[in-house]
């Protein structure tokens, strides 16, 4: 927690013991507080990538958990050197996977939990518990306990804004050794959030374990099977959780930018026109693509009537399309396809285009097209939209790290899902074919 | 099938800046702002899920409410709304709370701390809070003593005071009343309301100004001839005699909202878009501009009462006749004025400001007037050729035009005035949040850009002093000439122009 003081040096202690020493730290020590009432926030901070980078000797320590530069960078050589397609996100899964088949016994002193993004910290976080799964599978449960306080001169000295700093370190046996000792240290008093900060499908009973409602679920549907993490979208959301997806955050720009193409009202009606609506995306993860497809169906008003697979032919991978119904019984048709790259995004399944065709009775066709700032849309711009009145946009890259917008979540949260990702999650599940 | 009437895809988007969990402590939660605008606003802001889970209002007056007395009393006053959206009422109603306190009473504030501490845990608030002072403007000084000596202003990060108009009622009594305020908080903590700076077209000003290369280099003493900033009322003194009796239309108008205006329109660029930025740029041109004649301010102000006006079918009361007025009344319900700022921009380019009540039309703009080109090359269809002209359209038709002459149709080369015209409707469709919604959220995210520094204020006030002291002192001098309702004032108000070859905007 960079910008507060320090009450102790971090220090280690047996698991067992970490309960009793928080208890006599906050009646004892600290008697005359009982810490800032504001929240936990418990993370699961896997870092496989950071981890395997460095033990394979492509990337300095320590262990943070934190991506920077130089990370994605050794990540985007390793894409190149693994063999792995170009169009390979850095933090997709198969690249921390493919390198763990290298061997390297490089290490590296290990501080996850402990850098905290200012943006985070600056919310003062009641207690912040980090889960910092290690690669060696049988490693003994490690606890290291901190309390911080804001500096003087960030705030009025004041030890009702103070918090603690848990960190719990071990193979995943030890993972869930630890579990019920966890759960013991998150306060029932208090809003408590939970940033699955990994892929979405690994270790589900851990995270069935931590994601308890109320707690307010984070996650990030760019990573992991698919499926799994629509799925598992999906049945949070109907179980009433607060589900808070990354991956559409990150949708933002495109949403913002297609939104301002309609909101001249002579442009509004054709809103009820579309006939056509095409998606490329990066890579084979198509959550993010998904999510934005039923998103406009939602917000439009269309039935889905059935999605299939496409097969995009030698060396593209395979796509995806639907058939939906507008609520006048017209037909809209959906195409999602992987494009390749030269230079992948950070995650996968970054958006590269949208084209979206609206065919209003006696006039001339509408084609709305968002590009990629990093990228062209060359694919959607074909097909004869010069003959339709065209309206092109580019969509800004979004320039906020995950921990701007996990600050942004803890800022000011609700202990429901937002309606449209509600909608949007639960139509995106039923367009991804099985 | 009908058309979309609104943009189904602008749904949900204006969650950009999330308000932290808080108590909003609303004083004077029994009387009419609270149920006019301040609750409705609350009440948008949490449709619009940018309130968080962890928020509470705790209204406060010294009627002996419960909380269900006060829920059902704003129920009652926004009946249309709750009706509308029943469930989402409910939800909201659970976050309001009631406490009878009276500032003036220790034992009353002690027990609203109580109270406040009992809310954040029940509510998880944090101890954030911001303190809304909708009381007189009298209890403004002792109002914030109370809460700072009860200790509740003591975390500049975590509490913060909003105050309503007026501040001050002169330059001397606005230093008091900041004294007074400073010494209970910190400058950051105070947010003084001007609701003027809650439109989105008076935002604008700055994006149009700062946002575009081609603006800004045209922007000076160089290429403008004279500003015109008009804010016309076409209602009365309606239900206000009683404060707008001591107050006129100086007090009530011009030394905030037309001064705001002012400031945003004539301010230096700020280094950057940050609170203190823009708030230093705009008390630094206040404290440049002054009076076009502060010798003799007689000569560059006109005041004006409106009298009996309107037509037989609809006949409109002068202001001495209407309820609650002396009949003998010299207060003004117009003002017009031409103010210089001394600074290397704006050096000799007079600013006119003018308002009134009973006006033809309910209008607020900002007219930028450039020169003329140096050389007519052109005959002008209308006679004589028409200066450039930038408007920015505060209320209604919300927008900008810019006038320029174009080639007049037919076999001759002569020129004819055109306007290249923008509207929020037309662009945007979506109407602008209300003032209210865009200040409170402001306020409680603790983002003072739109809410004026005590520097500002006073200098918005020292800058008026010479007409407020020939007021008090020498009235006859600055006489109050009656104007017929629904007409654009005095012909004085023309002459003041007309000295400098000009004329008001007929808009």
């Amino acid at each position: 927690m960079a910008p507060q003081l320090t009450l102790q040096a971090p220090l280690q202690l047996p698991p067992s013991e970490v309960p009793a020493y928080l208890n006599r730290l906050w009646t004892d020590n600290l008697k005359d507080s009982s810490g800032a009432a504001t929240f936990t926030l418990v993370v699961w901070e896997p870092s496989w990538l950071q981890q395997q980078l460095i033990r394979t000797g492509r990337a300095d320590g320590p262990i943070t958990g934190l991506l920077n530069d130089q990370l994605l960078e050794a990540a985007r050589e390793a894409i190149g050197a693994l063999g792995l397609p170009a169009s390979t996100a850095p933090t997709a899964p198969d690249v921390a996977w493919a390198l763990g088949q290298l061997p390297g016994s490089h290490g590296a002193e290990d501080l996850r939990g402990q850098f905290v993004d200012r943006a985070i910290s600056a919310h003062q976080p009641r207690r912040l518990i980090t889960l910092a799964p290690t690669l060696a599978g049988d490693q003994q449960l490690e606890s290291t306990v901190a309390a911080y306080c804001p500096l003087p001169e960030e705030r009025g000295v004041s030890a009702d804004a103070c918090g603690d700093v848990v960190v719990l370190r071990g193979g995943m046996g030890a993972m869930q050794q630890g579990l019920a000792m966890l759960q013991e240290l998150i306060p029932s008093d208090l809003p408590c959030w939970v940033w699955w900060n990994g892929t979405m499908d690994e270790s589900p009973e851990l995270l069935e374990a931590l994601a308890v409602p109320p707690r307010r679920l984070v996650v990030d549907s760019s990573i992991g099977e698919p499926r799994r993490c629509l799925d598992l979208l999906v049945q949070r959301i109907e179980q009433g959780q607060a589900v808070n997806d990354l991956n559409w955050l990150r949708l933002r720009t495109w949403r913002e930018s297609l939104a301002m193409v309609f909101d001249p009202p002579c442009r509004q009606s054709a809103l009820d026109q579309v006939v056509q609506l095409d998606i490329d995306v990066e890579g084979q993860h198509p959550v993010k693509g998904l999510l934005l497809a039923a998103w406009i169906a939602d917000r439009l008003g269309w039935h889905l009537l059935n999605s299939f697979w496409i097969d995009g032919g030698a060396g593209e991978g395979r796509g995806i399309g639907a058939e939906f119904q507008r609520s006048d019984g017209q037909s809209v048709q959906f195409r999602l396809m992987p494009v390749p790259v030269g230079v992948s995004k950070m995650h996968p399944g970054a958006l590269v285009g949208l084209r979206l065709i609206c065919a209003p009775p006696q006039r001339p066709p509408l084609c709305v097209i968002l590009c990629s700032e990093s990228g062209g849309c060359m694919r959607l711009e074909a097909g004869g939209v010069a003959s339709m009145e065209l309206a092109e946009e580019v969509v800004p890259l979004p320039n906020e790290s995950e921990e701007m917008e996990m600050a942004r979540l803890l800022g000011g949260g609700h202990d429901s899902t937002n309606p449209l990702l509600a909608s949007a999650a639960a139509l995106a599940a039923k367009l991804l074919p099985n | 099938m009908a058309a979309t009437q609104t943009n189904p895809l602008r749904v949900g988007l204006r969650q950009e800046r999330v308000i932290s969990p808080q108590c909003l402590v609303i004083f004077g939660a029994s009387g009419d702002l609270t149920h006019r605008k301040l609750i409705p606003a609350l009440f948008e802001l949490f449709r619009q899920r940018r309130l968080p889970t962890e928020f509470s209002v705790l209204g406060c007056a010294r009627r002996p409410w419960s909380d269900d007395d006060f829920r059902n009393r704003m129920a009652e006053a926004m009946a249309d709304e709750v009706k509308q959206h029943q469930s989402a009422w409910q939800q909201f109603a659970a976050c309001l709370f009631y406490e009878p306190v009276d500032l003036q009473q220790d034992e009353d504030v002690v027990r609203l701390g109580t109270r406040l501490e009992a809310l954040d845990r029940q509510r998880a608030t944090r101890g954030n809070r911001t303190f809304y002072l909708s009381v007189s403007p009298a209890f403004y000084g002792s109002g914030c003593r109370a809460l700072a000596n009860a200790g509740l202003l003591k975390d500049p990060s975590r509490s913060r005071v909003v105050i309503e108009k007026p501040f001050g009622t002169d330059y001397g009594s606005a230093q008091s009343l900041n004294r007074v305020v400073q010494s209970c908080g910190k400058e950051s903590q105070i947010f003084r309301i001007d609701h003027y700076l809650g439109k989105e077209t008076v935002q604008n000003i700055l994006v149009l100004r700062f946002a575009n290369a081609i603006f800004e280099p045209i922007w000076n003493r160089n290429y403008i001839a004279n500003v015109q900033i008009t804010a016309a009322e076409t209602v009365g003194v309606e239900e206000r005699a009683g404060y707008y009796e001591t107050s006129g239309a100086l007090r009530d108008m011009v030394q905030n909202h037309l001064t705001q205006m002012l400031a945003l329109t004539a301010m230096e660029t700020p280094g950057h878009f940050d609170p203190e930025s823009i708030r230093s740029e705009k008390a630094k041109v206040l404290q440049a501009a002054r009076l076009a004649n502060e010798d003799e301010p007689w000569k560059c102000c006109v005041r004006g009462q409106y009298s009996r006006g309107g037509n037989p079918a609809n006949p409109m009361a002068g202001y001495r006749e209407e309820p609650g007025v002396n009949p003998e009344s010299t207060t003004e319900t117009y003002v017009a004025m031409k103010l210089f700022i001394d600074n290397w921009r704006w050096q000799g380019v007079p600013f006119y400001l003018r308002t009134g009540k009973r006006l033809p039309k309910r209008l607020s703009e900002v007219v930028l007037t450039f020169r003329k080109a140096p050389v007519q090359l052109f005959d002008a269809a209308g006679g004589t050729p028409t200066a450039n002209q930038l408007v920015l359209r505060i209320q209604p038709d919300e927008g900008a035009g810019f006038v320029f002459d174009v080639k007049a149709p037919g076999s001759g080369m002569r020129s004819r005035p055109v306007d290249m015209h923008f509207s929020y409707d037309e662009s945007f469709g979506e109407p602008s949040d209300e003032g209210y919604v865009r200040l409170l959220a402001d306020a409680m995210l603790g983002d003072p850009t739109l809410f004026t520094r005590s520097d500002e204020v006073e200098a918005a006030w020292r800058l008026y002093t010479p007409l407020l002291e020939l007021i008090e002192d020498a009235p006859h001098q600055l006489p109050v000439y009656p104007y017929e309702a629904r007409t654009w004032g005095p012909s004085a108000a023309d002459n003041l122009l007309a000295e400098d070859g000009l004329m008001w905007r007929r808009p």
